[in-house]
């Protein structure tokens, strides 16, 4: 596994952190050529997880979009509503491996911290979650949810007060604690080996998908869609596809009409944040922006070394949706195939409609929709009012 | 004159190194002069300038709220350098900011528009060994020393490998956790670590920082063998405390004048 994707990845970190990212990455190592940890992964993937998800065809969304076909990888099917459960099991596992009895995660819609506290609670593993004051207040259900699951959710006063902040709060947590915790990063962020390990536990995705789609209709899609944030759902379905001739498109949060959001990507330049050299959405002296997002989950000025490599190389196309935008996909979903989108999907959901009106009927595009949108009602229907 | 030689001096001599931290602040910048001729008079031998980043990780609650205060305040680089020329006329200055700052403004362009400001040394906490060739290179291009930081857990051989990388001083973190305050139980003998640096690099001072507050953690941070001590988070919170200059000079010549064993 690389430390750089291009330029772009390597461990900018306290010194405090090394010994404990060697050691991650030593064990993952071990833990990735071991039959007995990929019995173990595999088997909780099922028989906790609910894998494999199945791809959908949207008939009636396909209809409205009047062109080609829209499928859909139904990551909101995972146990707790989102792919997050993917990278929480790989990491809490190897926290057990590691002999670190307690884990700490960051959280910005509050399906990592579920996800979390859910492997937290089935492997025996304390857990605390860091979550900024803006999002605990946006994503009330979430926060019940992992009290209920048996974590402690540390509120985040500074900064931002969202998913930014609790990265730092997480952070530091780990510096001090590094001993006796693992740090479950949710995305495909931070310095390395995180990008690389979350990666690789998310490309079940992706896995699932190739096989899913060449039963499905005959060959690989012609398109496929994701939504970025941190970006670990994306390259869970974009890495098993990058060595194949799929178009693969990310979408980010292009927040209110007129604003860049939080679109590291299409707005930001490279710097340094969380450990990893990436795009960041930063000022003239490389202080970090305030982002804005309907979607506490992609609300993050940075974004997963490797989309970046994939930006630079031209390998993935990126894009940015707005509120308005992925609030109308949010709708479309729910009446056209009654199913709830993640606010965070809708952004792709959205994206995946635009690209498919301009495209024949014989194309298909699969968007990974990543998580549920029951999180979201009240956001959703207070945006409707 | 320049931090290196400064800090070389005053351990040669067997003085006990002490270094201040002062974050830049533009609505301080009128009384930062008196401020580091308190110091001075204090017996600070060089000063640490921080400049603010929005994402400080290493930094506990009293250093990070300084930290969004001075951005909310304006403060930008041009405060920095500006800072830089004040502070280098009455002490050797080293510059301590995160990653992104530095690589914003170009890491050559960042270390000679330093160089040019009279700052001689470039500390940044979220710098890692592995990463840290590049920026080795652009510190010696701008004739700055590059310090590196060391930290409980690190092996005497990695800590070895530290020190004989870093340029003006090592800096030894005292402690699991950020700056300010150390939790319970995260305090670690650091006698093995300034041992393995001084073998290592035996005529680079070894300064231990992060929670030096008084003369008591001075001592025991000279204690371990250490050549100086960095004190940070409680001059912050002295100076919110009583920002008078012979106040300042009061409080940090306790630590200052705190022998060596």
């Amino acid at each position: 596994m690389p430390e750089r994707y291009g330029p772009y990845g390597g461990a900018f970190v306290p010194e405090t952190l090394v010994p404990a990212l060697a050691e991650l990455e030593r064990v993952w190592k071990e833990a990735r050529r071991d039959p007995a940890f990929r019995r173990e992964l595999s088997r909780l993937s099922t028989t906790l997880g609910g894998r494999p998800t199945p791809l959908y065809f949207a008939s009636r969304l396909t209809r409205r979009a009047g062109g080609a076909e829209i499928w859909l990888k139904r990551e909101d099917l995972v146990h707790g509503g989102a792919h997050k459960f993917n990278n929480a099991l790989g990491q809490g596992l190897l926290a057990q491996r590691m002999g670190k009895p307690r884990l700490i995660a960051e959280t910005g819609a509050g399906q990592h911290g579920v996800a979390t506290a859910m492997i937290g609670a089935a492997l025996g593993l304390r857990t605390e979650v860091y979550m900024g004051e803006v999002d605990i207040d946006r994503q009330k259900p979430n926060v019940d949810r992992m009290r209920l699951l048996g974590a402690r959710v540390i509120p985040v006063k500074s900064g931002t007060r969202t998913l930014k902040d609790a990265i730092n709060a997480a952070l530091r947590d780990w510096i001090a604690n590094v001993r006796t915790t693992h740090y479950l990063i949710g995305s495909a962020v931070g310095p390395h080996p995180f990008p690389s390990i979350v990666t690789d536990f998310q490309s079940v995705i992706g896995r699932e998908l190739r096989r899913q789609a060449v039963r499905a209709f005959g060959r690989l899609p012609d398109l496929a869609v994701a939504c970025v944030g941190g970006g670990s759902n994306a390259l869970g379905t974009f890495h098993p596809l990058r060595k194949t001739s799929v178009e693969l498109l990310g979408v980010e949060a292009g927040g209110p009409a007129g604003s860049t959001g939080a679109g590291s990507l299409s707005y930001g330049r490279p710097g340094i944040l969380h450990g990893a050299l990436s795009y960041v959405l930063q000022d003239a002296d490389g202080q970090v922006s305030e982002t804005e997002s309907i979607s506490a989950g992609l609300d993050y000025p940075g974004v997963g070394p490797e989309h970046a490599w994939f930006r630079d190389s031209g390998r993935v196309r990126y894009t940015a949706v707005h509120d308005q935008d992925a609030l109308r996909a949010f709708h479309w979903l729910a009446v056209d195939e009654g199913i709830l989108p993640a606010l965070e999907s809708s952004h792709a959901l959205f994206a995946a409609v635009t690209e498919a009106r301009r495209r024949p009927k014989e194309q298909h595009i699969v968007v990974t929709l990543s998580g549920r949108g029951d999180k979201d009602l009240g956001v959703v229907l207070g945006a409707t009012r | 004159m320049r931090l290196d030689k400064a800090l070389r001096t005053a351990r040669a001599e067997g003085r006990t190194i002490a270094v201040p931290y002062l974050m830049v602040e533009r609505r301080r910048a009128s009384r930062l002069k008196a401020t580091v001729l308190a110091l001075r008079e204090a017996g600070a031998t060089a000063l640490e300038l921080g400049f603010p980043f929005s994402d400080p990780i290493a930094d506990g609650p009293v250093l990070e709220a300084a930290a969004n205060r001075a951005l909310r305040g304006g403060t930008t680089w041009a405060d920095l350098l500006e800072a830089a020329r004040v502070t280098s006329e009455v002490l050797p200055t080293a510059v301590m900011t995160y990653a992104n700052p530095v690589l914003r403004h170009g890491l050559e362009a960042a270390a000679r528009t330093l160089g040019g400001a009279g700052i001689s040394g470039l500390i940044v906490p979220d710098l890692s060994l592995e990463e840290s060739a590049p920026w080795r290179r652009a510190a010696r291009a701008g004739g700055l020393s590059l310090v590196l930081l060391a930290a409980p857990g690190g092996s005497d051989e990695r800590v070895a490998r530290l020190a004989r990388s870093s340029r003006g001083f090592l800096y030894l973190v005292a402690y699991y956790g950020t700056t300010g305050h150390a939790a319970e139980g995260n305090r670690v003998d650091l006698a093995p670590l300034v041992n393995a640096a001084h073998r290592a690099a035996p005529s680079l001072p070894v300064l231990v920082g992060f929670g030096i507050r008084d003369r008591a953690s001075a001592a025991r941070a000279l204690s371990t063998g250490a050549d100086g001590v960095v004190v940070g988070t409680a001059l912050e919170e002295m100076i919110q405390r009583d920002p008078r200059p012979a106040s300042i000079e009061r409080w940090f010549r306790r630590i200052a004048g705190t022998p060596r064993p």
